[in-house]
């Protein structure tokens, strides 16, 4: 076995080495240039990325400790391993590095999964967390790194990886190793915040996962930047509503979720949500005009299960008192 | 008498207040993208959360940390884990062999003897 080793390891050496003087024949386009968003900054090092040097795979917390450093939350990466990695894997999941950040009263955001929205996070003075993978994709190899900046003139990036503080990568290696990784990436955000790359959905989606683990005035500033940037998605007036409503202040949600209504009248999930807001106010019959549209039948889990539940709460409210004065209550949108 | 009373009252007003909240909003989580959300009753999420609870466990997290992590999860999360916990990608460690492999594949990608972004 060992005396085969050697011809076949000079056999791999020549190969390598005629296949890199073959790549001077080869002229790529570069990758920066052609993806940097106008306006975006030709140089940027967001050097003030705190760094974490990762312990045995623990890059994820490493990594997560970064970003959230650079958000102004104080955190090392030692606090994050019982946060996110895990152990019988060897390494963190995407899912749980997009919740963790709620603890720290902060949202992540996924980024669309092309160069540009990557580019445009850092131009805006966002570090970027990626997912690589060093390995082939039938035989992945996960790593999570930091881009700090990126050099548009040398076509680099420059990362905060592993033990390394600083370390630039030339665009095409990190292109391979970022889209065999699925070209999954991540920006985390204080609420308020709207990424510089932000696309509706993903932020709609982001907003609400963060919902139940936020404060209701972290979920408000989240859904009040959508209802600003996005005023005609109905999401983002519902996300609003729930935070309010959360809150205590159902006069707010009342309004918010009746926007949402008004720009989708067969959303049930706002109906069923005005409905129980103006029930809170005092004013059932309203409630039930709400509800009223919706078809039971047509919803899924656990949306069904709610406007049952609110219908029999209305029901209730109506039975205990028949005579109620509604006339302070706001007329139906 | 008095102060007796008023607690009783403000308990009841909470009481009333937690009962109204946790019964009949439904969560935005929920309302984001019905389609997928389709399957995210009450008892698949609850099914989810103690499916995910013995794996971490099982696989090394510590018990006091587990609720604490699936605390942070929305229940379309949740369910995503519960699917996927054993195969989902793990970003970990990076050793030398398997930097070696990546070399080759960004040998290869530069020389153009493969395109890995042709489809893009």
């Amino acid at each position: 076995m060992k005396k085969r080793a050697a011809p076949q390891a000079a056999r791999f050496a020549f190969l390598a080495a005629s296949l890199l003087l073959l790549s001077a024949c080869v002229t790529r386009e570069p990758f920066i240039p052609a993806n940097l968003p106008a306006g975006a900054r030709a140089h940027v090092e967001l050097a003030a990325t705190p760094f974490y040097p990762q312990k045995k795979y623990q890059c994820g917390p490493a990594a997560l400790a970064a970003v959230l450093g650079a958000s102004n939350v104080d955190v090392t990466a030692d606090a994050l391993v019982p946060v996110v990695y895990l152990p019988a894997r060897h390494g963190s999941l995407q899912v749980e590095m997009l919740a963790a950040p709620r603890k720290f009263g902060r949202l992540a955001y996924p980024l669309s999964r092309n160069l540009d929205s990557v580019i445009a996070e850092l131009s805006a003075g966002r570090p970027v967390l990626v997912l690589h993978n060093y390995g082939l994709p039938s035989w992945p190899r996960w790593h999570y790194a930091v881009v700090i900046g990126y050099d548009s003139a040398r076509d680099e990036f420059i990362l905060r990886s592993g033990t390394k503080r600083r370390t630039e990568w030339s665009a095409r290696t990190f292109m391979v190793a970022w889209h065999n990784g699925g070209r999954w990436a991540m920006v985390v955000l204080r609420p308020g915040e709207i990424p510089a790359s932000a696309d509706p959905t993903l932020y709609l989606d982001a907003a609400a996962d963060f919902e139940r683990a936020a404060k209701p005035e972290d979920s408000r500033a989240a859904f009040d930047a959508a209802v600003q940037r996005w005023p005609q998605q109905p999401v983002a007036w519902i996300g609003r509503g729930t935070a309010e409503y959360r809150a205590g202040r159902f006069a707010n949600a009342a309004r918010d979720y009746a926007e949402a209504v008004r720009l989708d009248p067969e959303n049930a999930g706002a109906r069923n949500n005005l409905a129980q807001s103006l029930l809170d106010l005092g004013c059932p019959a309203r409630a039930r005009e709400q509800l009223a549209p919706v078809e039971i039948d047509a919803l899924a889990s656990p949306l069904r299960e709610a406007v049952l539940d609110t219908r029999r709460h209305i029901d209730a409210a109506v039975s205990a008192s028949p005579v109620i004065d509604e006339s302070r209550c706001s007329p139906p949108p | 008498m008095k102060f007796v009373v008023g607690i009783v009252c403000v308990a009841l007003i909470n009481l009333g207040m937690a009962g109204a909240a946790s019964a009949a909003i439904v969560d935005t989580s929920a309302l984001v993208t019905p389609d997928r959300a389709a399957d995210m009753g009450v008892v698949r999420t609850q099914l989810d959360r103690a499916d995910v609870r013995a794996k971490m466990t099982e696989m090394g997290v510590d018990a006091a940390a587990v609720d604490s992590r699936l605390a942070s999860l929305s229940d379309r999360e949740l369910h995503k884990l519960a699917v996927d916990l054993q195969n989902a990608p793990a970003g970990g460690d990076v050793v030398w062999i398997i930097g070696a492999v990546f070399i080759v594949l960004i040998i290869l990608e530069l020389t153009g003897v493969i395109d890995i972004f042709k489809k893009t």
